[in-house]
């Protein structure tokens, strides 16, 4: 076994993970919040691109003020879809407001095409397109900076749920009723967490967009994203960090000895795989708390 | 009247094509209908959007074929799959011009079908051809990497690259990425471990964008990295223009403004607010395949009338364009000859080079290992025949 | 719908526990039935093959899929891969040799088969983490069905359909395919219809609410999840075999995707979990609006004169469908069924306004 092989994979398979992270992370602040899984995550990211594209090129705005007006931007998006759509969903059946979630993903996928261009554009972060490379590893510059993103962007939230907002927001969900009881504004701690998940997709969605292009297939993110979501347990923001980095490594490194010999890319399918094992190994993910419940 | 349905993708998987197509083809018959139509008859199109699924494209094309629309194409390879049955037994024709069935050249199993493009088969033959010379003929010993999608599409070349491979004597390694590509790395970390002395990559969409970038981060020379028709300046675009110099693709229609038939596009269509879509698609790589199906079509429909006088249904236009030969639209594609059992036209094509700008002519229009594509040809044909039992 | 539920008195347990106790429900199921054999004759063959030949079948897989969500409460987000085992298992039986009666059984064995590894995860966990588990074994069997060329065909992966022969007629008109599928929809529908009326159903209901309650009272969670699995599971083979030979004729993997499965989960959602009517509604709802609106658009574009770029044409009934499923559940988050219901209570004590919604 070629050790400067598995070594490059697994560098670049931990970025991407840290790339999908960001993505999932938004799911995982919402869901921490309301107990919903937000399925328009995807196209929210789609949107964030959008923005920021359309900052910096329509607008012609300087990278270090297009971005962080894009973020804001994407903040006031997700506290605005829980004002108009979520709200009224209160103490609805959940998996109504998934299906809900899920509408908005085919709203926001037409619409926000429809309103920007369908053609693909080209977002420029000004991130070297060379490799960096470290011996005889080829690590990929804009993965590396992507991954750092997302690696500071899931610390601070980390250290966001320790802050006294971080603390009403736990409290929220861990019982709607009883926060309500001792006089926490429970809607508006939901609502803040759409904002802060609006602001994680527009990461993810500038940083994938800088990579691929930015129009609609960045909604696709979403299945990626949500298997992480999962695998490291929804309730749980170090899970995602870890559970990314598990996927990001093992759908790197086991493709690239499985594939030569099945004929075909394997990804998908270990990716699959390693979720259901954790499933029936683990119900509610590697970090997920685990709820006890009563008749 | 001649109704012709365009029931596309426009919102889905084919994004990346279908609006410059549409345009093309949409402009092309707009020329026509401003200078009078044919013989008399004007053409009528009829657009809509299909999602790539095949439940809509069935009803699209239900409701088409009840308008009386003598020609479709979906320009969606699932929708076209799904309906080929169909349109067999309505005598409806279907363009699939670079996209569909390849075993759909073979005319006498699939009368009403037209290709009329080169298959990606052909695609796969011309460009290890163009390797070949490129290395004097000679490819004992050499390296081939394929880079493809992992779907029927990415894999449909496969069979013509291994028999070439255990002819010309090259050594083929094969990967596949997940569809839809929009992650790779893991992927081309294996290929540069090869060493390849060619790269070709098959994909479509915005894996074809992260495969030009990718290579250009791992180093492949690009000007040794071929791909098939799907790759444009919009791909070339996303990954930095001249980062991306250098990168080569087989082409099946010419590219670019400085043919008579787009200007005549520019000057009668665009040029009086017409076009269908922006005016600086004009003259892009998929603007002028959508304008070469549109010109082989309407080639097709004036062999139909000259034939058949005021009667114009599927069966006569078949014939129609079974009858266009050596028809090259102004130098916008290879001259293209269709006859009742060759639905490919020849399968010729050549080899484009990005120069930073534009995509620049390597090579003349050639098409190669013809014999090897219709083996393969007949045999999925015939697999069709037996399976409809 | 302007009838009164008054004068209807059982007298004995037959009587109360029938399907339809009103007759005036009794009367119009069969003037639906009649009108549902009868279209063939009735409706032009594009509204018949492209609107209600692919709704009456996407109902039945819907219905099939409801029995697992809206009665049993387990999330299912691969069912489109169980319709392709059927579909592919289906075909291939016919292929070999076996009559399509049969064949269709088989199908549906395998679907139940490989339904219930599926139905294996969901004894570990429940909610989203059960979706996950289902999504994944979605991407397998996709990856299965469209890596082996024996099973997908070839390297086009395109299979056509052999012409059916049921009880030795050949099927080929576009009627028979219709009554084909139009009888397996009734069979399904009865089945669900009376699904609610038995020990089976009720103890899938005593699962729903709460598997750990259930077990309480002697309700054995473990079979009823797995038996809730199994028959959903073969009723969905079933469906994707009649997808396949009834309507598409020519099947490919893509028709199988994922976003079928989503599309499959979204017809149950939005027309309302456990409820017969609802699938109907719901598969109506998610088929056929995209192509409804799809069309009007293209009609009122084409109307007005508007010189729009086709793409935009395009995505506006994108938007409009995203819209509408939105404006649908905020409406009434209990689905079409409910909306029903509601118009239909409305009604009843029309025009007094003493019904509490």
């Amino acid at each position: 076994m070629d050790i400067a092989f598995l070594l490059e994979l697994s560098a670049n398979g931990i970025l991407i993970g840290l790339m999908y992270a960001l993505i999932a992370l938004g799911i995982v602040l919402i869901f921490k919040s309301s107990g919903i899984a937000n399925l328009a995550q995807g196209a929210m990211a789609m949107v964030g691109a959008y923005v920021a594209w359309a900052l910096l090129v329509l607008a012609g705005m300087p990278l270090w003020l297009a971005i962080p007006l894009s973020l804001a931007i994407m903040f006031f998006f997700g506290t605005g879809i829980e004002r108009v759509a979520l709200r009224p969903m209160v103490g609805q059946p959940v998996i109504m407001v998934v299906m809900l979630t899920l509408g908005l993903e085919i709203l926001l996928r037409g619409l926000a095409p429809a309103i920007f261009g369908t053609a693909i554009k080209r977002l420029d972060l000004g991130i070297p397109q060379a490799p960096i490379i470290v011996g005889p590893v080829l690590i990929n510059t804009a993965y590396l900076v992507s991954g750092a993103v997302a690696l500071g962007l899931v610390l601070l939230s980390i250290m966001f749920f320790g802050t006294r907002l971080g603390t009403v927001l736990r409290a929220v969900s861990d019982d709607q009723m009883a926060s309500w009881s001792v006089g926490i504004f429970v809607e508006r701690a939901i609502g803040l967490s759409w904002g802060l998940a609006g602001v994680a997709a527009a990461f993810g969605g500038i940083l994938w967009g800088s990579v691929q292009g930015v129009d609609w297939t960045l909604s696709l993110l979403l299945i990626k994203a949500l298997a992480i979501a999962i695998l490291g347990g929804l309730d749980s923001i170090p899970g995602v960090l870890i559970a990314g980095v598990i996927i990001g490594v093992l759908e790197s490194v086991v493709p690239a000895f499985l594939d030569p010999h099945v004929g075909g890319g394997t990804r998908d399918v270990v990716a699959s795989l390693v979720i259901l094992l954790t499933v029936i190994l683990r119900p509610h993910g590697l970090f997920g708390r685990e709820d006890i419940e009563r008749v | 009247m001649v109704k012709i349905g365009l029931a596309q993708d426009f919102t889905a998987v084919y994004t990346f094509v279908t609006s410059d197509y549409n345009q093309g083809q949409r402009d092309y018959f707009t020329l026509i209908n401003e200078r009078g139509g044919i013989d008399g008859y004007t053409l009528q199109v009829d657009v809509v959007d299909t999602a790539n699924q095949p439940q809509r494209g069935i009803e699209a094309y239900e409701r088409m074929k009840n308008d009386g629309v003598v020609l479709v194409d979906f320009l969606s390879t699932p929708v076209s799959r799904a309906v080929v049955p169909r349109a067999l037994k309505d005598q409806v024709n279907m363009m699939t011009i670079m996209h569909g069935r390849s075993d759909a050249a073979d005319g006498e199993t699939f009368p009403f079908i037209f290709p009329m493009s080169p298959l990606y088969w052909s695609q796969a033959a011309s460009i290890v051809k163009y390797i070949a010379d490129q290395e004097n003929g000679d490819l004992k010993g050499k390296k081939i990497a394929f880079v493809g999608i992992d779907s029927p599409f990415g894999r449909e070349p496969l069979p013509i690259f291994q028999a070439l491979a255990d002819k010309e004597g090259f050594e083929l390694s094969i990967f596949h990425y997940p569809s839809p590509g929009n992650e790779q790395s893991a992927t081309w970390t294996s290929v540069r471990r090869v060493r390849p002395d060619w790269t070709i990559i098959w994909g479509a969409g915005v894996g074809q964008t992260v495969s030009l970038r990718e290579a250009i981060r791992n180093g492949i020379k690009l000007d040794r990295l071929v791909s098939n028709a799907w790759l444009s300046e919009v791909d070339t675009e996303i990954a930095g223009r001249e980062a991306a110099k250098g990168v080569l693709r087989f082409e099946g229609v010419a590219y670019g403004k400085d043919l008579p038939i787009i200007q005549a596009i520019e000057n009668e269509v665009v040029a009086k607010g017409k076009s269908a879509g922006p005016a600086e698609k004009v003259g892009s790589s998929y603007y002028n395949i959508g304008v070469a199906g549109a010109a082989l079509v309407v080639e097709g429909i004036r062999h139909a009338l000259e034939k058949a006088p005021g009667k114009l249904a599927g069966p006569q236009l078949k014939a129609g364009l079974e009858s266009i030969a050596n028809f090259d639209a102004q130098g916008l594609m290879p001259p293209v000859t269709i006859s009742a059992r060759d639905h490919q036209g020849g399968g010729k094509g050549r080899i484009c080079q990005w120069d930073g700008t534009r995509w620049v002519p390597k090579t003349d229009w050639y098409a190669a290992s013809q014999d090897l594509v219709w083996e393969l040809v007949r045999k999925t044909a015939q697999e069709f025949k037996a399976s409809g039992n | 719908m302007f009838y009164r539920l008054s004068g209807i008195k059982p007298v004995s347990y037959a009587a109360d526990a029938q399907l339809w106790p009103v007759p005036f429900d009794r009367s119009l199921v069969a003037v639906i039935i009649v009108l549902a054999v009868a279209a063939p004759y009735v409706l032009p063959s594009l509204y018949l093959g492209s609107y209600l030949l692919p709704w009456i079948i996407w109902a039945t897989a819907a219905l099939s899929l409801n029995l697992l969500m809206g009665w049993a409460g387990q999330i299912h987000l691969g069912f489109a891969a169980v319709m392709a085992i059927g579909a592919y298992g289906a075909i291939h039986l016919v292929r070999a040799g076996l009559p399509f009666e049969l064949a269709l059984l088989g199908a549906g064995l395998l679907s139940a088969l490989i339904g219930l590894v599926f139905g294996a995860a969901a004894l570990r966990v429940k909610g989203l983490y059960l979706a996950v588990s289902t999504l994944a074994m979605q991407y397998m069997i996709d990856w299965v069905i469209s890596h082996v060329p024996a099973i997908s065909g070839g390297s086009q992966a395109t299979l056509q359909t052999p012409t059916i022969r049921l009880l030795g007629l050949p099927v080929v008109s576009e009627a028979g395919y219709y009554w084909t599928a139009l009888a397996i929809c009734i069979l399904v529908t009865a089945f669900m219809l009376n699904v609610e009326r038995t020990s089976f159903g009720r103890a899938l209901v005593a699962v729903r609410e709460k598997d750990f309650a259930a077990a309480i009272i002697g309700v054995n969670a473990f079979y009823y999840k797995l038996a809730a699995f199994w028959v959903s599971s073969f009723l969905g083979g079933v469906s994707g075999a009649i997808l396949a030979f009834c309507y598409y004729r020519a099947v490919t993997p893509e028709q199988f995707h994922l976003d079928v499965s989503i599309q499959a989960v979204a017809m149950v959602i939005v027309g309302g979990m456990g409820s017969v009517l609802g699938s109907f509604l719901g598969a109506g709802l998610v088929l056929l609006a995209p192509i409804v609106l799809n069309n009007l658009v293209v009609l009122a574009v084409r109307w007005l004169d508007l010189s729009l770029p086709s793409e935009i044409v395009a995505l506006i009934p994108l938007i409009l469908y995203g819209g509408l499923i939105v404006g649908f559940l905020l409406l009434e988050p209990l689905g079409l069924a409910k909306v029903y219901d509601n118009v239909r209570k409305y009604f009843l004590a029309w025009p007094f306004r003493n019904v509490q919604r």
